[in-house]
């Protein structure tokens, strides 16, 4: 038996550098796993407790002092709501009428964008999502015309982009178009 | 373990030679992810001149690695259907970025519906100036008989130029990069980012 024999003459320094090696690599790989995740859940904790259950966020227009994300856009302006549906499935709702670009993104808790719909998609429709977890059955009585989405993970962040080619002129439209953003927990 | 070994104040026990082992297996695991990490920020994806792309950017298909990558150096990304994310950190011929120099930045209009190019010093944060001006887009960037762009980056308005020439402001002397977003790209440019035409960037004067 090779493998055996392989095993009996190996000295106990080099089956612990060996187990030292196994260590060292699993670490490499549960980091790099892990840092999406943990950019993400910080992102959201920050948001989440900045909305205190008033729903989306609103920040000013991207400049020079915003320095929560890296590289941000300086031609567009966001709305955010941080979700967890691991208990309730979240209504998202909005109706920017623009003739501009505009779209609503969906991360995972990994930072994947698993969901975005821009206003070509929406051809002028308002939007209405019910967006449920992984694990979450569809609620009895959808509301009407609402499209379900399903997160792959329980937590994540949505992410409004309104294109603004000059924020002076355009403010009133674009701010009362972000605006129609609505992120209400079902049931 | 004799009483002996226990009180010499140079004993350690064995416990603590193997402990002080595995932290260095787990410190050495989590730098080398670190440094795996970082030393792809600039790396990978697609080229398009000294343009480079991530195929991958926001996409669920994108591994361990790629993931992490935008994770770090890109939170958000959209995927390429929505929006595509062209950097460069080098002009035209290969000397690295720096925000004290004067460059021109010109080419055709991307096929895309929207585009714009922003500056970015090394931290990927935009640049503090005055004119609050971050960017250069579709909007206010005017194009000539060719339907080609030009603007001028660098610590200073361009003295002299006619016709004028958008300016970025990069102060300081910094790193410096250059993000060109395009929104809703066209289908074939989406399908094949290295297709793309890609500006040029072109330092002016001697960069002293």
């Amino acid at each position: 038996m090779n493998v055996l024999r392989y095993f009996r003459i190996r000295s106990p320094w080099y089956c612990r550098l060996e187990v030292l090696a196994a260590v060292a690599l699993l670490t490499h790989l549960l980091v790099v796993w892990a840092i999406p995740y943990a950019i993400m859940a910080a992102l959201s904790a920050s948001r989440a407790a900045e909305e205190r259950g008033t729903g989306p966020l609103f920040p000013p227009m991207t400049d020079a002092s915003s320095r929560r994300v890296v590289m941000p856009s300086p031609d567009l302006l966001y709305a955010t709501c941080a979700f967890d549906v691991r208990q309730r499935p979240l209504r998202i709702q909005a109706d920017p009428k623009l003739p501009g670009y505009w779209s609503i993104a969906l991360y995972a808790a990994n930072s994947d964008n698993f969901f975005v719909l821009n206003d070509r998609q929406a051809a002028g429709a308002p939007v209405d999502l019910v967006l449920l977890g992984p694990d979450t059955p569809a609620p009895a009585g959808l509301p009407a015309g609402a499209k379900v989405v399903t997160t792959p993970s329980g937590r994540g962040l949505l992410l409004m982009r309104v294109l603004v080619g000059d924020y002076a002129a355009e403010r009133e439209a674009v701010e009362a178009a972000r605006r129609t953003l609505r992120c209400t927990p079902l049931g | 373990m004799s009483r002996a070994n226990v009180q010499d104040p140079a004993f350690r026990p064995r416990w603590a030679g193997v402990l002080m082992l595995y932290l260095l297996a787990i410190s050495i695991g989590a730098g080398s992810a670190w440094l795996a990490v970082r030393s792809q920020l600039e790396a990978g994806g697609v080229s398009a001149g000294v343009w480079r792309t991530s195929t991958l950017a926001g996409s669920t298909d994108a591994d361990l690695y790629t993931r992490a990558v935008i994770a770090v150096g890109a939170l958000l990304a959209l995927n390429r259907d929505e929006t595509m994310y062209y950097v460069a950190t080098t002009d035209s011929v290969g000397r690295a970025l720096r925000s004290r120099c004067r460059y021109r930045i010109s080419g055709p209009a991307p096929a895309a519906r929207w585009w714009s190019v922003t500056a970015y010093a090394e931290d990927r944060f935009l640049f503090p100036n005055a004119e609050r001006r971050y960017s250069i887009n579709g909007g206010s960037a005017p194009l000539d008989a060719r339907g080609h762009f030009t603007f001028e980056s660098g610590p200073a308005a361009p003295a002299g130029t006619l016709p004028a020439v958008p300016w970025l402001p990069t102060p300081g002397d910094r790193g410096l990069s250059f993000t060109l977003r395009l929104y809703n790209p066209a289908a074939g440019l989406a399908a094949a980012p290295a297709t793309l035409a890609a500006p040029t960037i072109e330092l002016l004067g001697s960069c002293e």
